[in-house]
């Protein structure tokens, strides 16, 4: 029986090399069938580990992803955008919170995992480490980089780990209103007075490579995806993640109007590939590993708010509580 | 009908410029979920400053919602003071919610009755919006109250601070006794009559005390306002001023 | 204190509000300071059940409801709320999952309406009455 026992120090799992073996069996042949992990099941180690890297990153993406659409809220033209954006930025903040709760389940605690943004420690999606300088950013952000997750989402809500799939239910039902939103916003400004539509072009071409980004570097480059494919952590190769979302909206944008930059952009119907100039993945590692236009300012403004927050979470901090591991 | 419309504009003045600064703490909350609740309570705020101009353009051909709000002057706005301030520290902003919120909570549940309809029926819709956001308002404000020495004198330090604002809220218009006498609002006489009946043994539930001596800040609702108010209204309407009015966005 | 090493002009006029200089590379966030979890329950509707829909975090029980009320309570169609102390759960071990095995068992079939046929034996009855 679990119950408020569940603490935290509990997670590491004491069984010898044979049991292991026996235990991973088993688990892999749950997963095969289809079957959910949930949160006091044994796990390989790794699984865990990885699972607690990409929910966790993904928790910290909702979080700074609310930064540059943030940025317009306060000038958001007239009431049905504003109310629109400030909802939408809502979603974000509680997406957030749904993916920390799943990842909470693991063993990690909240705090541990802001705190490892806070330092740099762990990641979060590259695209929001550039600005929203225009209005017009707004809608390309509400529109394709929440397309792009919304494909990224829908694999992985069909992934192994129980409370995972579970936030990632709700999230897609909120992102289908995002992905409407920003289409809704980005239709309108395409289709609008010239400036509009030269601010719209503008945006595009600026957040074009970002996009291209988006699902990661891809499949040759990128490590250990066979593994998490097998333990369903990872759903879709990030080549695979790509091609869809480009064969879902490309379409889309050139259907009013908007170009795209990038000449060499077109689809292989024989291959069913989509091919494109190289998007840069020197400037994507150089952005990760915190170059990037907005890197600073991210981190600096989650600093901010966490310090100017702490007197407020200290103030309702009761020390004989005891923290356990939620069930969520 | 020139004191209807008048009691419009002051409430969706309020609730729009007050629902504007509760949204810069989007994403900017001091815990995740109190995030949450605060970007909900701007929507609900927005909302009701939009349901109030609707009114207007509905029942007095005004222009419409998005005009009202986005193209006024700033001397034609008819907010108290206490709302355009900027938000401060979380300190701040939950007691100008606290006692903002108590005010308008108060408001609607006294124009339930009243004889313009639109106002009677826009106040049984959202009556429940309301009650969510004194209750928010309470339950912190009790708890910071009593909870650690720096939190306390932060509450006390923004409730002196906002006081005078606050009773700058019930700031007489020119309609008052019209108002009274056709049965549309009992005036904000009774309303700060009733808001202070409520607020008090809370205040004292917070360990907090009402500042002893009291001035009320008032020109808001006559369209004198602080120097916070101007870029607000400029930030607020950069994007839709930079085409021309009734373009869509 | 270090300073922050801008790229690009801060954009976000919220932002520029603040300093955030004051602040730079000197916050963590300490233990238990985002409080205990509370697991929560919703209900669609009077008459549903309450259903478990995730977790906040919060000081106190008062909290929890408020928290809960934003995050599972805004978007869905609800009625009430539950909130309980995640330490306050209990729950069998998946280990034990088996325990659970046979419950819809073909063996249990005796405890299920479809268990029993009793057409069959009234028209038998019948049948041999007509006989006789
Ligand atoms: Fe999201
Ligand atoms: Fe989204």
């Amino acid at each position: 029986m679990y119950g408020g026992g569940y603490i935290q120090e509990e997670k590491q799992e004491a069984t010898s090399p044979i049991d292991d073996s026996q235990k991973l069996a088993e688990f892999e042949a749950r997963i095969d069938r289809g079957e959910k992990i949930e949160p006091h099941d044994w796990m390989p180690a790794d699984y865990r580990k990885q699972l607690i890297r990409m929910i966790e990153q993904h928790a910290h993406s909702e979080v700074i992803g609310a930064l540059p659409e943030g940025t317009w809220i306060t000038r958001a033209p007239g009431f049905r955008r504003k109310l629109a954006l400030i909802a939408k930025v809502q979603d974000e903040i509680g997406h957030a919170h749904l993916l920390y709760s799943a990842a909470e389940t693991l063993g990690k605690s909240r705090e541990q995992m802001i705190n490892d943004l806070l330092t740099g420690k762990s990641k979060y999606s590259n695209v929001f480490n550039y600005p929203a300088k225009t209005w017009a950013d707004v809608t390309v952000i509400g529109f394709l980089i929440d397309a792009g997750a919304i494909v990224n989402q829908v694999a992985n809500s069909k992934g192994s780990y129980g409370p995972y799939c579970r936030a990632l239910e709700r999230i897609c039902y909120e992102e289908s209103f995002h992905l409407k939103q920003g289409h809704d916003a980005f239709i309108t400004l395409a289709t609008g007075t010239k400036a509009q539509h030269d601010m719209l072009q503008d945006a595009l071409n600026r957040w074009w490579k970002p996009i291209m980004h988006f699902h990661g570097p891809p499949d040759k480059i990128s490590e250990h995806t066979a593994k998490l494919m097998r333990w369903k952590v990872k759903m879709a190769t990030n080549d695979d993640m790509r091609n869809q979302f480009l064969d879902m909206y490309v379409p889309k944008i050139l259907e009013i109007g908007i170009t795209i930059p990038d000449p060499n952009l077109k689809k292989n119907e024989a291959t069913g590939q989509w091919e494109f100039s190289d998007p840069d993945w020197d400037e994507f590692k150089r952005v990760i590993n915190g170059d990037g236009p907005c890197n600073a300012e991210r981190l600096a403004v989650r600093q901010y708010v966490e310090e100017h927050g702490k007197w407020v979470r200290t103030a309702m901090m009761n020390p004989n509580q005891k923290v356990v591991i939620p069930f969520a | 009908m020139e004191a209807i419309k008048n009691l419009l504009f002051r409430m969706a003045d309020d609730e729009l410029i007050y629902g504007h600064r509760m949204s810069e703490w989007t994403g900017m909350g001091p815990i995740m979920e109190e995030d949450i609740a605060y970007s909900s309570m701007a929507q609900d705020k927005i909302g009701h400053a939009l349901a109030n101009y609707s009114i207007l353009e509905k029942e007095f051909q005004t222009a419409i919602p998005d005009k009202l709000a986005f193209f006024r002057k700033e001397n034609e706005l008819m907010n108290s003071q206490l709302v355009e301030l900027s938000n401060h520290e979380y300190d701040f902003s939950l007691v100008r919610h606290f006692l903002f919120d108590h005010a308008d909570f108060i408001r609607y549940e006294m124009l339930s009755t009243s004889s313009f309809v639109p106002l009677a029926q826009l106040s049984k819709k959202i009556k429940g919006e309301l009650k969510y956001h004194v209750l928010h308002a309470d339950t912190w404000l009790t708890r910071l109250g009593n909870a650690t020495e720096e939190s306390h004198a932060r509450m006390q330090s923004a409730l002196n601070e906002l006081w005078n604002y606050a009773l700058g809220i019930f700031e007489p218009s020119d309609y008052e006794a019209q108002l009274i006498a056709e049965k549309i609002f009992d005036g904000e006489k009774v309303l700060q009559r009733k808001w202070m009946e409520k607020i008090s043994p809370i205040i004292e539930k917070a360990n907090l005390k009402i500042p002893s001596s009291s001035t009320p800040v008032y020109g808001g609702r006559k369209g004198y306002h602080t120097d916070q108010l101007q870029p607000l209204l400029t930030e607020m309407a950069e994007v839709i001023s930079s085409e021309a009015e009734g373009t869509e966005w | 204190m270090s300073k922050i090493p801008l790229n690009t002009p801060v954009l976000d006029p919220r932002i520029k509000r603040v300093d955030l200089e004051s602040t730079y590379g000197t916050t963590a966030i300490g233990e238990n300071e985002h409080w205990i979890s509370w697991e929560v329950f919703h209900q669609k509707k009077r008459g549903d059940q309450h259903v478990h829909v995730g977790i906040v975090h919060a000081p106190d029980a008062q909290l929890a409801l408020l928290f809960a009320k934003e995050q599972f309570g805004r978007r869905l169609a609800c009625v009430n709320l539950w909130v309980t102390k995640s330490s306050d759960i209990f729950s069998f071990s998946y280990d034990d999952e088996d325990i659970f095995d046979n419950a819809t068992a073909p063996e249990k079939q005796y405890r299920e309406a479809s268990g029993f046929r009793v057409m069959e034996k009234i028209n038998r009855y019948k049948k041999s009455k007509q006989k006789a």
